[in-house]
Parts: structure tokens; C-alpha cells; sequence
């Protein structure tokens, strides 16, 4: 896939290197560990795509299946890589540590969840196609590669490549306006986005000659002092570029509509998967440009700051429960902006913020400040993923195939009553409010505190609080969830059609969130150990 | 070192284990579910008068200690252990919880399983903050009792139900939040990176000497020159970090002006909720000020004495106002609940031997008062299904038992002579003008036991007697067996607790020793205080169990945990001290 083309344009890329030089260069297996389970997920990709083109069977489940084993398989993969130390790999165009493969794991994990809801959720409307698995295992590829670019075409290639196939996805329910405008909408802003990104990438390589990252880190402040404003615009415009993906404040506004109008599943693949891809591409890229910078620093936490509060105020204001995930999908992109602003600030300003005294902080190396918020931003994408997945699961279940297009098709009303229709899922959604909105016993509550804990160690005792104060009025609006489903009498007689594959999802995300809340066991430790390749 | 002792596990987690049960039965078979519900509340209560006989008054500050290993990266640890006003509370939270399930043996009919599981995991995690000495864990426990109150609230109560039940959530809420970031804070606070942990004792044993400091400092202006670094970020973010605790538990209470969500809360919560809402729910609040508010801030506490009496008071004059304006019976009873409560903070704020024995000993009486007169109410509301003090009158004559048993219990919530309530607002007056406080102040508080006698009083003649205004009142069925048989303990305990009151005080006053000298650790000066420091310190101080040290527990350990908690180890050579 693309990292593999990238091997064959790697010479051109280095400008030092003339061209008689050339040769193909030899690298060791290992290098390739890392792009194992990104290789494994295209591989399957094709193979369901050729599936497709010459299926005699009509029963199209084994394609679901097939797309889940890919996963599963590859997250294995992905999970042995975790252990793997930080280096470069592939003549420095990728990098491979424990961060990427935790990435990847989770993306596997998205891509794994989001098929098998889409397994029933495509049954019930004749829908099933073979392309839908092939495009999302591609997305995953692209997560997963994303996840190990080092370098900026490498990043751009793998983002666009994660990206177009999520376009795709978001139109691929043809029959409803929705998914159509959805698809469009997310196109033309995504692209747009990749402009931004490119166009910044440009003008960093026209300042410093390169666009290798761990490059980048060492010739960048030579170049900031010859040409700061072209420095300053190029990080300006990669990391707005960045910050679409992410969903942050004030680039979120696609945000609600391709939530909306995407079918469920892929909506679920977009908030767990997309999100955790999107924030390692932004973790490296500010890693590398800007470490010990003020300046970004406090555009960090701004950023962290303005998304929170957005993003919650708007999801209060929904009636729509697809539109108020989709806002509070941009409120918890703030809560894990403040983990990346803890570990960009890796104790290089903490000392002098807040209430931890110099000597308090003594102690405590920037080292273990930046393992303590790498495992918090790590274990807080994989808590929202487990949990938001579960939680469109059961939107997806109980959508009913009339509304599809109508404008209240996710209305709050549909819920009401659901405890009674449906104990089980109502149950279950309750669980995914309380962790969304980080109620102890819950493994959102745990993920919360990791990321604070983080946050506050690092010296941003106000961003800290403010994100406190934030999830208070986030539980406003998942309270109202689960006033619909156990206080309000039904309005609806239909209860949605049972899948045991759906029922399968909403049953390992519900166990997972309360179990990891209470006993996370060896996961946290692992987490911790999670390596992240830094280049000083 | 003390012993260990699996028994508040029981303690706790057995009424979870009941409610899986309940969960598993189907949910039309009503009788045996409540039956098992039952079940479990009475094992609970077995469980909790064996840890009551098992904890020894004279022994240690913290007995029936259990520790394990539980997120070590984290600072956080499983462990749990009681003093005498833990266990005190812990008895009766579970001696109420058998009562809550009577209590609604008829008045809930729909949706009786997910009633029963909510009231045995609310029960679960009660005992669990009672019982907790790790802050994080007691915590989460507090948190987790918002939960299945919210359930019980929401789903169960009467018709404006949801708004009540979302003020009840967002109210405590964002107390709690504000003191998990000052918990955060401290922990940063209370020792060098690797040796810090959420243990409740190496918390308070970390800011020790820097509250002292604080103290002087606050006291005397000369030696704030050289203060540590720890003392001095205490001095300046210190208020900061007491009110958001104070804020938290001050909501929980309620105290004067976070009171709002209260008669909300109690007027729609069904009768259970609003007895272990009164019994024991709001004690948590004073327990937290208790345990963790003052100890952990003395030099705060006492800045701060002037405005929580204040509050407190206003809290015991108003709520009593208020209830003489009350229409609705229910809401009646939760501005007494209000005002109670203020006499609990105020024995407290006292600072002082008797003002804080009244203060525990209080908590316990409005526990039982409070929500036997919740039951009591439930039983008339399950007869007529009207909350007005108006839709009664002239009841006397057709419930003659129900008239002796709630004139009882009035008598206990307005404090006659030879009930429990007696004991405490006597002790808490005393208290009070024994203390440093202005004697206006207790004025003041006595005012509210003269309002509380008045609003009481004219509602049970109101209710109780007189003619009869509605013909439904006169054929009212008296008490039957069951109900005799949920009220009688409490109106037992009205008088065991009012006429020999020594046990129960017996057991709180090593707590109350330890709370004053602990408060009074940030004022050297003041009198009786004139231990030398260094042997104050000593006693001051707290002894909890470390965590053991096994070989073989960090070889299961993960690489990092064991890492995390060698500093811990190595700190600790006696084994004693965490």
C-alpha cells in the first residue's frame, strides 16, 4: 500500500542524494513489523472487493465475517507490536514504537466492532455489499498507517487513503438523501482540510529543505529565526489542516451533519477509529515542530479549551441523540487535547504554573510526565472507542428502516420507553451514558481521571478544572438519554429488529465498560509501557 | 501494624451480590423478589452489627482494615477500615436497609425488580464510602450512590419526578467534580513523585507538618518567613482547595444556600428513597467534613469557622421558617431535614469535646427520626395519595397506633427529654456556647429548636387532630403487622438511644478526641492544646496498614506497578507508616 510505494520514492524525497546514487535500499524484517497488520487489512480489503466482483452465493454474511477476523488478526498483530522499542524505520519515512501500535489496535478494533454492526444493520435493509468491508478495512489500513508516518507526503498519503475510503463509506447508503449529502459534505470540507495540510507542509519544506519529521525537529529553529513568519504560517496551516480530522473547535462544524447522515455503523468507525488516527498524526506532527515552544503550547490548551465548552454547550441543546453524540464526539476531542497538551508540555512549563511549586515538581522528570499523559490519552482513545461504539450500536439497533431520511429519525422520542421494550439495550445504553460522561465504575470515569491526573501533573491546573467542569454539564445531556429510555412511557410499539451480531456488540461493550472500569488489570500497565518515538 | 480483616468486604458487597440475584429472577415473580431483596438486607445487617461488636472502642484509630493491591499506578489501593463514627453510620445504614424494603412492600408494584437492585446497590455503595480509606476509592463510592438514587428518584417517584431527579444528579455533580480536581491537587501535594498514593492516611500524614505551618503561619505573621514549599502553596491554594471540598459535601448536607435540590429531591423521591436519602445519604456529607474536609485542612477550617457556623445557622432558622410555611407534608419534612442537619454542622464547626459528640450523635438521630417519619408519612401517603397537611385532620380517631407512633418520633425530632434527639441537640447547644463561638450563635441555634418544637407540634395537631374535615379520612385502616413491624424498631431505638446513650458515645469518642485534636492541630495556641509538638505530631498522626510486601505479588506484578510502588516500600522500613 501507500507506505510500500513510499519505499520506491524514497530516494527522490532526499534531496541530499544525487541521482546516480540511487539503489534500492535493503531493509530488515522488522522494519516491516509495524506495517503488518495495515498489509493484512488490505490484503483482505482486495480479497472482499474481488469477492464482490465474482460472488455466486447470495448470502453475503461471510463477508462481515471475514472483514472481523481480518481485524481481530490484525489487532493481534497490532497488540504483539506494542512491546516493539521507538526507532525509525524505512530509511526514517515511518517510525515504530508502542504508540503506533496502540493506534492500530484500536483502529482494528473500530474497524472490527463497526462491521459487525453493519452486519445486521445492512441485513435488515438488503444492503449488504462487499465493498462496504473493503473500504472500511482500507480505512483501517490508513489508520494504521497514519499511525507510523514519519514523514509528511507518508502522513498525507496515508491520511488521504484512510480518508477517502471514510468518504465512500459516509455516501454508501445510496437510498437516503442523508447518506449522500453526508458523503458530499465530508468531501468536499476533508479535502479542503488536505489543501490546508499540504499547502503547510509546502511551505515547512520550503524553509527547511526537508519534510522528514525527526528532520524537521532538528533544522527548525534555525529556520525559525532565518523566516518566522514562513515557519509560523506552515505549522499554522498543518496543524488547521490536523485539527479537521480531529474535530476541534472552530473546525468542527462537518462534524454533526457527516455524524448524522453516515449510516450508523460507519458513524461509529468515524468517532472511534478516525479520531484516535487523527490524533496520533497531530501528536507527531506537534512533537516534532514545536517542542519547547510557548507559544503552542498556549495554543493547545486554547484549542482544548474553546472545543470542551463548544462542544458541550451544542450537545446540550440536541434532540437529536446521533447529532448530540456527534457534538460530544467534539467535547471529548477537547478532554484528550488536554492530554496532548500535557505531553507537549512534558514539564518544560509546569513548573511554573499552577499550584506545584518548583520543588514539588522536582521529582518528577519530564520523562515520566510524558509516559503518565501518553497512557492517559492512549487509554482515554480506547475507553471512547469501546464506549461510543456501543453506543451507536444500539442507535443502529433501534433505527427503524421508514426513517430512513426523515429529519426526526433519531429523535430523543424514539428512546422512550426503551426499558421497557428493550431492558437489555436500554441497560446498556445507560452504562455508555454514565461512561461518556465519566461516572465512577465506569471505564469512561477511569479514563478521565488518567487524562486529568496527566493534565494536572503537567501544571495545567485551569485546563484541568474547566474540563472538570465541562464533563458536569456534558452529563446533562446523556442524563436525558436515560430519562427517555427509563422514565418516559413509550411512544413507539416497534422495538427494533434483533441481530445477534448487534446484540453481540452491545453485550462485549457494555461488560468491557464496567469490567475495565473496575478492573482494568494489566491493561493500564501496558499502556504505560507504550513507547513514543521522540526524536531528542 | 493493625489487623486485617476481611469483614467489611461482607460488609459491603453482599447486598450486590443479593442484587445480581434479584437481576437473574424473573421480573413478574414480585413476592420473591422482594423476598430476596429482604434477604439481603437483613444479612447486611448481620454483617454490620458483627463488624459493630468486632470494633473495639479502646483499640486503634482505624480497625477492620483490609488492603489490597488496585491500580498502584494510579496511587490508588483497595482499602477499607472504620472509626468509631464510620461504624456507627455503617450501623445504621444497615440497620435502615431491611426498613426500605418493607417500606415498599406495597407501595411499589411496577418495575419491582430494578426497585430492589437499585436499593441493594445503593446500599453497596453507601458502605463502600463509609467504609473507604483511600480518597479516591471513597470517591467513587460517592459518586456511585448518585446512580441508583437517580433511579430511584427518576423512575419510582411521583409526578415531577424527572426534574427533581436531574437537579438531584447535576447538583452533586458538580460539587463532587470541583473536589476530585482539589483531591488531584493534594495528591500532588502530599509527598515527592513515586511515594505519593490516594491513601487517605498518606495524605493526611504528607500535609502534616506543612498544616502546622500553615497554622502558625495564619496565627502569627512572624513565621510565615521561612515556610516549606509544601506549606506554602498549602497557605495560598489551601482556601481553594477546602471549599471545593466544603462545596461538595456542603451540597450533599444540604447546607444554606445548595439546599435547593433537597425538598425537590424528597418530596418526589418514593417513600424508600426518601428515607435512606434522609437517614443516610446527607450524613455523607457531614462524614466527608468529618474525615475529610477538616483533618485535611485545619488552618482552613478555622478560617473558615465563621462563615460555615453562619450558614449553618441560617440553614437551622430558615429551614425551620420554612417548614412553619410548608402546605405539603413532605417537602415539610425535608426543611426539618435542612435544619436538622444544620445543628450537625454547627456541633461540628464547634471545634470542641461536646459540640462534636452532639454533632455525631446528632447524624445518628436524624438518621432515624428523619426517615421514620418519611416512613411513617409513606404509610398515610399510601392510604390517601394526597401530600397536604390540609387533606388530613382528625386522623387520631381512625389510626390510633399510627397517631402514638409518629407523636413519637416528633418528640424525638423536636428533642424532648428522654429521646435521642434530646441527647443530641443538648450536647450540640452546649457545645456551642462553650465554644469560642459568639454567644449570639447559640442563641440563635437555640431559637431553632424553639421553631422546631412550634413547626412540629402544630403539624401533628393539624394532621393528627381535631375534626375530621375529608370522610375519606375516617375509614382509614391503623397499622397492620408489617407496618408495625417496620416502624417499631425505630421507635425502640428512639428511646434506647435517648435514655442510654453511653454504648454509642463510647464508641464515637475516640473519634471525637481525634477529630478536635486534629482540627486543633492548626491552632498551638489555643486552649488546651499544650502537648509539646513533637509528641503532638506523634499523635496526630495516622497508622494504617501498608501494603504487604510480598515477593511473589510483585512477581505477578506488572513491570511498571511494581516499579510504581518500590519508592513506596523503600519509605516505609518500620512497615507501620504510609
Amino acid at each position: 500500500m501507500s507506505a510500500f510505494s513510499n519505499l520506491v520514492l524514497s530516494p527522490m524525497l532526499l534531496p541530499a542524494m544525487p541521482a546516480s546514487t540511487v539503489v534500492l535500499p535493503s531493509f530488515s524484517f522488522h522494519e516491516f513489523q509495524p506495517l503488518l497488520p495495515a498489509a493484512l487489512l488490505a490484503i483482505t480489503a482486495m480479497l472482499l472487493m474481488l469477492t464482490e466482483a465474482f460472488s455466486v452465493s447470495k448470502s453475503r454474511s461471510y463477508q462481515a465475517i471475514l472483514a472481523v477476523v481480518a481485524s481481530a488478526v490484525a489487532g493481534f498483530l497490532a497488540f504483539q507490536n506494542t512491546q516493539l522499542p521507538a526507532g525509525l524505520i524505512l530509511n526514517g519515512r515511518g517510525v515504530m514504537d508502542g504508540f503506533s501500535s496502540w493506534i492500530t489496535l484500536i483502529a482494528c478494533l473500530a474497524a472490527g466492532m463497526s462491521s459487525l454492526l453493519a452486519l445486521g444493520f445492512f441485513r435488515q435493509r438488503n444492503a449488504e455489499r462487499g465493498e462496504f468491508y473493503g473500504l472500511l478495512l482500507f480505512s483501517a489500513a490508513g489508520m494504521s498507517l497514519l499511525s507510523v508516518s514519519n514523514e509528511f507526503v507518508t502522513l498525507f498519503v496515508n491520511l488521504e487513503l484512510m480518508s477517502l475510503a471514510t468518504y465512500a463509506l459516509a455516501a454508501f447508503w445510496r437510498r437516503g438523501n442523508r447518506s449522500v449529502e453526508a458523503g458530499f459534505k465530508y468531501f468536499i470540507l476533508g479535502a479542503f482540510a488536505s489543501a490546508i495540510l499540504i499547502y503547510g507542509v509546502a511551505l515547512l519544506y520550503g524553509a527547511t529543505g526537508t519534510t522528514q519529521l525527526d528532520m524537521l525537529y532538528h533544522v527548525l529553529p534555525k529556520a525559525l529565526e532565518d523566516s518566522p513568519w514562513l515557519v509560523w504560517s506552515g505549522i499554522i496551516l498543518v496543524l488547521t489542516g490536523l485539527s479537521f480530522k480531529i474535530a476541534a473547535v472552530p473546525l468542527h462544524m462537518w462534524t454533526p451533519d457527516v455524524y448524522e447522515g453516515a449510516p450508523t455503523p460507519v458513524t461509529a468507525l468515524m468517532s472511534a477509529g478516525i479520531k484516535a488516527a487523527a490524533f496520533v498524526a497531530l501528536l507527531r506532527v506537534i512533537l516534532h515542530i514545536g517542542d519547547s515552544s510557548a507559544m503552542l503550547l498556549h495554543i493547545l490548551c486554547f484549542l482544548a479549551a474553546l472545543t470542551m465548552v463548544v462542544g458541550n454547550l451544542l450537545a446540550i441543546a440536541q434532540r437529536n441523540v446521533k447529532r448530540m453524540l456527534a457534538y460530544s464526539s467534539i467535547a471529548h476531542a477537547g478532554y484528550i487535547l488536554i492530554g496532548v497538551a500535557a505531553l507537549f508540555a512534558g514539564g518544560h512549563l509546569g513548573n511554573k504554573v499552577g499550584v506545584l511549586s518548583a520543588t514539588q515538581m522536582a521529582n518528577s522528570t519530564a520523562e515520566m510526565l510524558r509516559s503518565s499523559a501518553l497512557q492517559g490519552i492512549l487509554f482515554y482513545l480506547l475507553s471512547y472507542a469501546i464506549t461510543v461504539v456501543g453506543a451507536f450500536g444500539v442507535l443502529a439497533a433501534i433505527e427503524r428502516r421508514e426513517d430512513d431520511g426523515a429529519p426526526n429519525a433519531w429523535d430523543l422520542s424514539k428512546l422512550s420507553g426503551l426499558a421497557t421494550r428493550r431492558p437489555g439495550w436500554a441497560l446498556a445504553m445507560a452504562l455508555f451514558m454514565f461512561s461518556l460522561g465519566g461516572i465512577p465504575s465506569t471505564i469512561g470515569f477511569l479514563a478521565k481521571l488518567y487524562l486529568f491526573k496527566a493534565g494536572m501533573s503537567a501544571g495545567l491546573i485551569g485546563l484541568s478544572i474547566l474540563g472538570v467542569l465541562a464533563s458536569a454539564a456534558g452529563m446533562y445531556y446523556y442524563l436525558r438519554v436515560i430519562v427517555y429510555m427509563y422514565m418516559r412511557p413509550p411512544t413507539v410499539t416497534e422495538t427494533g429488529i434483533r441481530h445477534w451480531s448487534t446484540e453481540f456488540i452491545l453485550a462485549v461493550s457494555a461488560v468491557a465498560v464496567i469490567v475495565l472500569g473496575i478492573l482494568p488489570g494489566p491493561l493500564l500497565d501496558w499502556l504505560s509501557q507504550a513507547s513514543l518515538f521522540s526524536p531528542n | 501494624m493493625n489487623a486485617s480483616s476481611p469483614l467489611l468486604n461482607y460488609v459491603i458487597f453482599l447486598p450486590m451480590a443479593f442484587a445480581l440475584l434479584v437481576l437473574l429472577l424473573p421480573g413478574n415473580e414480585k413476592g420473591q423478589i422482594r423476598f430476596i431483596a429482604l434477604l439481603g438486607m437483613l444479612v447486611n445487617l448481620l454483617t454490620g452489627i458483627w463488624a459493630f461488636v468486632a470494633f473495639n472502642p479502646s483499640g486503634p484509630e482505624f480497625q477492620l482494615e483490609y488492603r489490597l493491591f488496585w491500580l498502584s499506578d494510579l496511587g490508588l489501593s483497595y482499602h477499607l477500615g472504620v472509626d468509631g463514627l464510620a461504624i456507627a453510620l455503617v450501623l445504621l445504614t444497615a440497620f435502615l436497609g431491611p426498613l426500605l424494603v418493607l417500606s415498599s412492600w406495597r407501595f411499589v408494584n411496577e418495575r419491582v425488580k430494578e426497585f430492589h437492585v437499585c436499593l441493594l446497590v445503593l446500599q453497596t455503595a453507601m458502605m463502600g464510602a463509609l467504609c473507604a480509606l483511600d480518597i479516591m476509592l471513597f470517591y467513587i463510592f460517592f459518586e456511585a450512590m448518585l446512580i441508583p438514587m437517580y433511579f430511584l428518584i427518576g423512575v419510582f417517584g411521583s409526578e415531577e419526578r424527572q426534574k427533581a431527579a436531574l437537579k438531584f444528579f447535576l447538583y452533586t455533580l458538580a460539587g463532587s467534580l470541583l473536589m476530585l480536581v482539589a483531591l488531584l491537587c493534594l495528591f500532588f501535594l502530599s509527598g515527592p513523585e513515586g511515594a505519593r498514593s490516594f491513601d487517605y492516611a498518606s495524605i493526611y500524614n504528607g500535609l502534616l507538618e506543612a498544616n502546622r505551618e500553615v497554622g502558625l503561619c495564619m496565627q502569627n505573621s512572624a513565621s510565615c518567613s521561612n515556610l516549606s514549599a509544601t506549606a506554602a502553596t498549602l497557605l495560598k491554594w489551601g482556601p481553594w482547595m477546602f471549599g471545593a471540598f466544603a462545596l461538595a459535601f456542603a451540597i450533599k448536607i444540604p447546607m444554606f444556600p445548595v439546599h435547593t435540590w433537597l425538598p425537590d429531591a424528597h418530596v418526589q423521591a418514593p417513600v424508600a428513597g426518601s428515607m435512606v436519602l434522609a437517614g443516610v445519604l446527607l450524613k455523607m456529607g457531614t462524614f466527608g467534613f468529618w474525615r475529610y474536609a477538616m483533618p485535611l485542612f485545619p488552618a482552613q477550617a478555622w478560617a473558615f469557622q465563621n462563615l460555615l457556623v453562619a450558614l449553618s445557622l441560617v440553614g437551622i432558622v430558615y429551614g425551620a421558617l420554612m417548614c412553619l410555611a410548608q402546605k405539603d407534608i413532605k417537602k415539610l419534612i425535608a426543611y426539618s431535614s435542612v435544619s436538622h442537619m444544620g445543628f450537625c454542622m454547627l456541633g461540628m464547626l464547634t471545634f470542641q469535646k461536646e459540640g462534636t459528640m452532639g454533632a455525631a450523635y446528632q447524624m445518628l438521630n436524624h438518621g432515624i427520626s428523619t426517615s421514620a417519619l418519611f416512613l411513617l408519612f409513606g404509610m398515610l401517603y399510601e392510604r390517601r395519595h394526597l401530600r397536604g397537611v390540609a387533606d388530613y385532620g382528625g386522623i387520631a380517631k381512625a389510626m390510633p397506633i399510627f397517631t402514638v407512633f409518629f407523636l413519637i418520633i416528633s418528640f424525638s425530632s423536636i428533642a424532648v427529654p428522654g429521646t435521642n434527639g434530646f441527647v443530641g441537640e443538648f450536647l450540640v447547644l452546649l457545645g456551642t456556647f462553650r465554644s469560642n463561638l459568639p454567644l449570639w450563635a447559640g442563641i440563635l441555634a437555640t431559637t431553632g429548636v424553639i421553631f422546631g418544637a412550634a413547626y412540629m407540634l402544630w403539624v401533628v395537631q393539624r394532621v393528627f387532630f381535631g375534626p375530621v374535615t375529608h370522610p375519606a379520612n375516617t375509614t382509614l385502616k391503623d397499622v397492620n403487622f408489617r407496618e408495625f413491624v417496620t416502624v417499631l424498631p425505630l421507635v425502640l431505638l428512639v428511646f434506647v438511644m435517648g435514655l442510654k446513650p453511653q454504648p454509642i458515645l463510647e464508641v464515637l469518642s475516640p473519634s471525637v478526641e481525634r477529630y478536635i485534636a486534629r482540627v486543633h492541630q492548626a491552632r498551638p495556641n489555643a486552649e488546651g492544646q499544650t502537648l509539646p509538638p513533637q509528641r503532638e505530631n506523634a499523635s496526630l498522626r495516622m497508622y494504617v496498614r501498608t501494603l504487604p510486601s510480598k515477593k511473589t505479588e510483585s512477581a505477578h506484578m506488572g513491570h511498571a506497578q511494581a516499579e510504581a510502588l518500590g519508592p513506596l516500600l523503600a519509605n516505609n522500613p518500620a512497615g507501620e507508616r504510609l
